[in-house]
């Protein structure tokens, strides 16, 4: 049986009148990585910060690591998960070690955790500068550093790599991969849709309040497919045609035997299409 | 309440860290000195001139330092990431005023050097230095959770120095208006009437009194202290 590391069931959240969150469930397993996925002010942090306990669902139930989420205010079931945000500081006038010193301490973790830290951000070299030195793609790692040092059973990342170069970004979803292998659910929300479809098993999209798709980025693709291929003859000419019309096989056979075929392709939406088709939005 | 000494000793290093390198706030520390060293100089050598620089110390130094530290943990979220670990509010809280309050001991003993200040009963004087300072760690530990920036926090200090450091000598005119004489019931007013009355050797029930008020205004300090850091730990 595969255990929920987090149950979201009709969750609403309100900030005086404005309703952020309508009413949005979902499931994640234990050992998935689940990306949230929305246009900007969709709630994608304000879940976060429920499922975190910073902040109080108005109404419905979430459960994380099989406890209601308000639990993750105790101190001890802190050391279960780690958290970046985009509300995570640093100590400016601390050095990279410096900081996570601290949390190690605090974690009361073994020395060794800083230099894995260090290593899974590729900040080895950097970890006697000062914070204040540092460039954002870099401060975004070192807090990255800081949330998975203590290895939890759940990482919530909101945007871990909206700085980050290219290989950086390679470099910190293999390290992600490996912690998952190790069984840490990675509940993850960005809006970069090739590392949704990179890392995730699962995605979701938000929109106005309400979860508005969800599954494996496979099978949404196939939900979202309009099941058409596109052939493209030597002539130039491109034809779209149903994979599920008996004309198609005729015509398409017709091409063949005059050779005239120069490409076939199936349609299938990118993760960025069904995007914009359930936001009905451009990505933001 | 679960309270770790690992924890709270990472808290204080840190912060010792921090401040050491925070020279606009650390610079603080020098001001009583001056102040001492400036009535020593003029041969001023009453209590109420003692106590004029130590309750201005315990705002300018205790106070202030506290709550701008408390202040920038919270203006460059670091506060919300101590919150977010496993330290229990009293780790974080008893971390974050043991670094002020070591700071404030080392400052009022040199200061009271300083000043020449030869208290009849050092013990007792020390203890009750000891409860102001936690009384004023937890004032400036509300100015800072109460304000979203440095400079709002030592803005927000300003008051306390006015009312608490300033209050007692509003006490010479509750003869003429009887209404001053609420200020005698002010901690840095107890402080004052403590130290004279150990001077002429007071009976033990004013001492009891003295010390019962002090402890009275730092257990509020404290709780309001803690009641508001709770709040502070969600966004609603
Ligand atoms: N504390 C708050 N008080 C009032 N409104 C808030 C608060 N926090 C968030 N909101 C509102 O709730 C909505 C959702 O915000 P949220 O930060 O969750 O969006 P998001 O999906 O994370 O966006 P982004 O992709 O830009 O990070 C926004 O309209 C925001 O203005
Ligand atoms: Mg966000």
């Amino acid at each position: 049986m595969t255990m929920a590391a987090i149950e979201v069931t009709n969750v609403k959240k309100a900030f005086g009148t404005f309703t952020a969150l309508e009413d949005v469930s979902f499931t994640i397993n234990k050992g998935e990585i689940f990306g949230f996925l929305g246009p900007s002010g969709s709630g994608k942090t304000t879940m976060i910060k429920i499922l975190t306990a910073q902040l109080e669902q108005t109404a419905g139930e979430a459960r994380v690591l099989g406890l209601p989420s308000i639990d993750m205010k105790k101190s001890e079931n802190k050391a279960r998960f780690g958290i970046l945000t985009d509300n995570s500081g640093l100590y400016k006038r601390l050095t990279v070690e410096e900081n996570l010193l601290l949390f190690s301490n605090i974690y009361d973790l073994p020395k060794s955790a800083i230099d894995e830290a260090l290593e899974f951000v590729n900040l080895t070299d950097a970890r006697k500068k000062k914070v204040s030195e540092l460039s954002k793609g870099m401060i975004q790692r070192v807090t990255l550093a800081r949330a998975i040092m203590h290895k939890p059973d759940l990482l919530f990342l909101d945007e871990p790599t909206s700085a980050l170069d290219p290989v950086n970004t390679r470099h910190i979803y293999n390290g992600l991969r490996k912690l998952n292998d190790k069984g840490t659910t990675i509940f993850l929300t960005t809006h970069d849709m090739t590392e949704a479809e990179t890392l995730c098993n699962r995605v979701a999209f938000l929109h106005k309040g309400k979860v508005r798709a969800i599954g494996e980025p496979a099978q949404l693709k196939h939900q979202y497919s309009d099941h058409s291929m596109t052939v493209e003859l030597m002539t130039g000419e491109e034809h779209i045609l149903q994979l599920d019309d008996h004309t198609a096989a005729v015509k398409l056979s017709e091409w063949m035997s005059e050779k005239s075929i120069l490409r076939i392709q199936t349609n299938e939406p990118t993760l960025g299409d069904i995007f914009m088709q359930v936001t009905g939005s451009d990505l933001q | 309440m679960n309270i770790s000494m690992k924890r709270i000793q990472a808290i204080f290093m840190k912060d010792y860290k921090e401040f050491s390198r925070n020279y606009a706030i650390s610079i603080m520390v020098f001001m009583p000195f001056i102040l001492a060293l400036f009535y020593n100089k003029m041969g001023i050598n009453t209590i109420d001139a003692y106590f004029m620089t130590i309750n201005l110390t315990l705002a300018m130094v205790t106070a202030f330092i506290q709550s701008c530290l408390i202040a920038e943990e919270k203006e460059s979220n670091t506060l919300r990431s101590l919150m977010m670990s496993p330290a229990s509010i009293a780790d974080i809280l008893i971390g974050k005023s043991s670094l002020v309050f070591s700071i404030s001991a080392i400052v009022l003993a040199l200061t009271v050097y300083l000043l020449g200040y030869k208290p009849a009963n050092v013990l007792v004087l020390a203890l009750a230095l000891a409860v102001s300072i936690v009384f004023y760690i937890a004032v400036g530990t509300i100015c800072g959770l109460f304000t979203k920036t440095v400079m709002e926090a030592s803005v927000a200090t300003l008051p306390v120095l006015v009312i608490f450091s300033f209050g007692p000598m509003v006490l010479g005119l509750s003869e003429k208006y009887p209404i001053a004489g609420i200020a005698e019931w002010l901690p840095s007013a107890q402080l004052i009437l403590l130290a004279e009355g150990l001077e002429t050797a007071m009976p033990a029930k004013e001492v009891f009194i003295s010390f019962a008020v002090m402890i009275g205004w730092t257990i509020a300090a404290v709780v309001i202290a803690s009641i508001l850091y709770k709040k502070r730990m969600t966004d609603d």
